[in-house]
């Protein structure tokens, strides 16, 4: 009995111990961060005070009414050789804020000398924020997911460097992104799956299908844009890039459809090796009915997850794109197209990924029910 | 042939052969949803709506219809909505808190050349429509965890009428934790998937660290992919509190009429 007791106790010190140091880690990263301007080589200053000098009400040439807004801005410089100065900074604004902002108090920006020693906004620092929303999906993802949520995170931090490689890479070895991102998808499917289901049985056949499934959906893009001699892609959205921007689009095809195709893979698996494991003897009839009837219900959920976020982010583009009368049809050719074909071939890799994982689970179910 | 016609035709048939009446309904909720989506992009225009307030409306039209078309209304859809506009509107409180903190709105210098004869006094709100942006892009997943954790906790109740809705709300989490890690990667991977270009473009221009970091772009994507995962993990409790305590709930007159 004392033993236990002692397990018990000794698990709940470590628990607490975690904790305290989570805590920890959260206030001092988030003093640091808050407190770092020293580190930065562009000159921060903070605004003390605003003062609101004009207002205007303005009309564009497309009817549309908008009030700009001049405002003097006082605030005092955090670092570098003149820490510790109070500078006016003159500042104008929209009330839209496509291209400006609305400085308040206390926001911290970038301001640089121009050639008449006034100062001008080059930015605004924004680290301390976003650690603050990273910290609070950091807290939440442990709060909830617990170990999993560790795992996941964990996961997600590896991927992000392997992109980070993937990417550095790419700058040195310019024709090679294709088959970089495909060696990424590789590695991302395996870490991000081993790390979240374990090494096992469940996870390899997974790994399998997605990797197969990922490839040849992305096969199938390649084929269909081929044939259909890419009409209607409208790669506009794209050409600000100095790369060749259609090898981009189908790098970043490849890697999008994986985190879809990587969840439908590890839930049929899932799945369908629990109802082996409920039940050994189950016929492989049967098991491929049950797995048919699961990615009924999955696949459509997932395409649809899909496109709300290629979609969603186009939406400032067009709202403008109307504002400045542009046609329906040529707001959306012009924006939409790219992540259309973006969900749809993401929405095809979904699909073909249920018999692909159907087929390779049942052949290792199969072989092991003959073993037996 | 236009290629998006030809993908969109390969898809439903896909779709229809591999998934028969269930799939076609799928691919018909897909249309559904990109109506949705061109109704709210018309709306949007207009300056004097608010486009949060009009975010949150099209975005309970799109969790009514996805739940109820494709799975039907009985007491798993329910909770799974009620849940997924409780979460939905949560977080829109914290988006908006974030966005406007961080000025993610509008554009960024990086597309400066895009928009050189564009008129960006266009009246519209900006701040509103990043907030309108970030509830979009999860609304899909949400609504997806959402049925994805209601649905089984049914059948648990239903193989196990009498378990007490402490340990069923445990047993909700439980599967909401096992959801996490996929759900994660498929958000993660799709923004990054879609944002692979900028993210090239950075590392062309030789963004120094901080610069990166405190682009608005990628501030941006920062915000967005932490509030839709926020929104994602916390659907989980949510809807395993929602689903058990409704289900419990209606055990003792069904025990009553056995």
């Amino acid at each position: 009995m004392n033993l236990v007791k002692q397990r018990k106790s000794s698990k709940s010190i470590q628990k607490g111990a975690l904790v305290v140091l989570l805590i920890l880690s959260v206030i001092s990263s988030l003093f640091f961060v808050n407190h770092n301007a020293s580190f930065y080589d562009e000159t921060i200053a903070e605004v003390t005070q605003t003062k609101l000098l004009q207002k205007e009400q303005v009309t564009d040439e497309f009817q549309n009414r908008d009030t700009i807004y001049h405002q003097e801005l006082t605030a005092k410089i955090l670092n570098g050789n003149e820490k510790g100065r109070i500078i006016q900074l003159q500042h104008t604004y929209t009330a839209s804020g496509g291209f400006d902002d609305a400085y308040h108090e206390g926001n911290k920006l970038f301001v640089k000398k121009n050639a008449e020693n006034q100062f001008d906004i080059t930015g605004m620092k924004r680290d301390h924020l976003l650690l603050g929303v990273v910290w609070l999906l950091i807290l939440i993802l442990i709060f909830v997911g617990r170990k999993q949520g560790v795992l996941s995170l964990l996961s997600l931090v590896i991927n992000m460097g392997i992109i980070a490689w993937v990417i550095q890479s790419y700058t040195n070895w310019d024709d090679y992104l294709i088959p970089l991102c495909m060696l990424g998808c590789v590695l991302f499917t395996v870490i991000s799956l081993t790390l979240v289901n374990g090494w096992n049985e469940k996870t390899f056949t997974a790994i399998l299908a997605t990797l197969v499934g990922t490839f040849i959906s992305f096969g199938i893009a390649v084929f269909v844009l081929w044939l259909t001699k890419e009409n209607g892609m409208r790669y506009e959205e794209l050409q600000f890039i100095t790369r060749p921007y259609k090898t981009l689009f189908f790098a970043g095809l490849l890697v999008a459809s994986l985190g879809a195709v990587m969840d439908i893979a590890i839930t049929m698996s899932s799945s369908l090796f629990g109802l082996y494991e409920k039940n050994p003897h189950i016929s492989i009839k049967q098991l491929a009915k049950s797995g048919r009837e699961i990615g009924k219900d999955i696949m459509g959920p997932m395409t649809n997850i899909l496109f709300f976020v290629y979609v969603s982010g186009s939406i400032p583009m067009m709202v403008l794109f109307f504002k400045n009368h542009a046609t329906f049809t040529y707001t959306l050719s012009t924006n939409l197209t790219l992540e259309i074909v973006r969900a749809l071939v993401g929405g095809i890799g979904i699909v073909l990924t249920i018999p692909i994982s159907l087929f390779i689970v049942l052949f290792f179910i199969k072989r092991k029910q003959v073993k037996q | 042939m236009n290629s998006l016609v030809v993908l969109a035709m390969l898809l439903a048939i896909l779709m229809i052969g591999l998934g028969g009446k269930k799939g076609l309904r799928s691919f018909i909720t897909l249309f559904i949803n990109f109506a949705l989506f061109i109704v709210l992009l018309f709306f949007m225009n207009i300056p004097e709506v608010n486009p949060v307030i009009l975010t949150m409306i099209i975005c309970i039209i799109i969790s009514f219809i996805n739940l109820f078309y494709i799975n039907g209304t009985n007491t798993m859809t329910k909770t799974a909505f009620a849940s997924t506009v409780f979460t939905t509107l949560l977080l829109s409180g914290l988006i908006l808190y974030f966005a406007n903190a961080t000025f993610i709105q509008g554009f960024g210098k990086e597309e400066t050349e895009e928009l050189s004869m564009a008129s960006l006094r266009i009246g519209i709100d900006f701040s509103k429509v990043a907030v309108a942006v970030i509830m979009m892009s999860t609304i899909g997943a949400i609504t997806d965890a959402s049925i994805a954790i209601a649905s089984p906790m049914k059948e648990m109740h239903q193989l196990k009428p009498d378990i007490d809705r402490k340990n069923l709300f445990i047993f909700g989490l439980s599967i909401g934790k096992d959801i996490i890690g996929t759900s994660m990667n498929t958000l993660f991977f799709a923004f990054v998937g879609s944002y692979l270009a900028l993210l090239i473009l950075f590392s062309d221009l030789s963004y120094s660290w901080s610069e990166m970091i405190n682009s608005k772009i990628f501030s941006g994507e920062v915000v967005t992919i932490a509030c839709s995962a926020i929104g994602l993990i916390a659907v989980i409790p949510i809807t395993a509190f929602c689903t058990s305590y409704v289900l419990t709930k209606k055990t003792p007159p069904s025990q009553q009429e056995n």
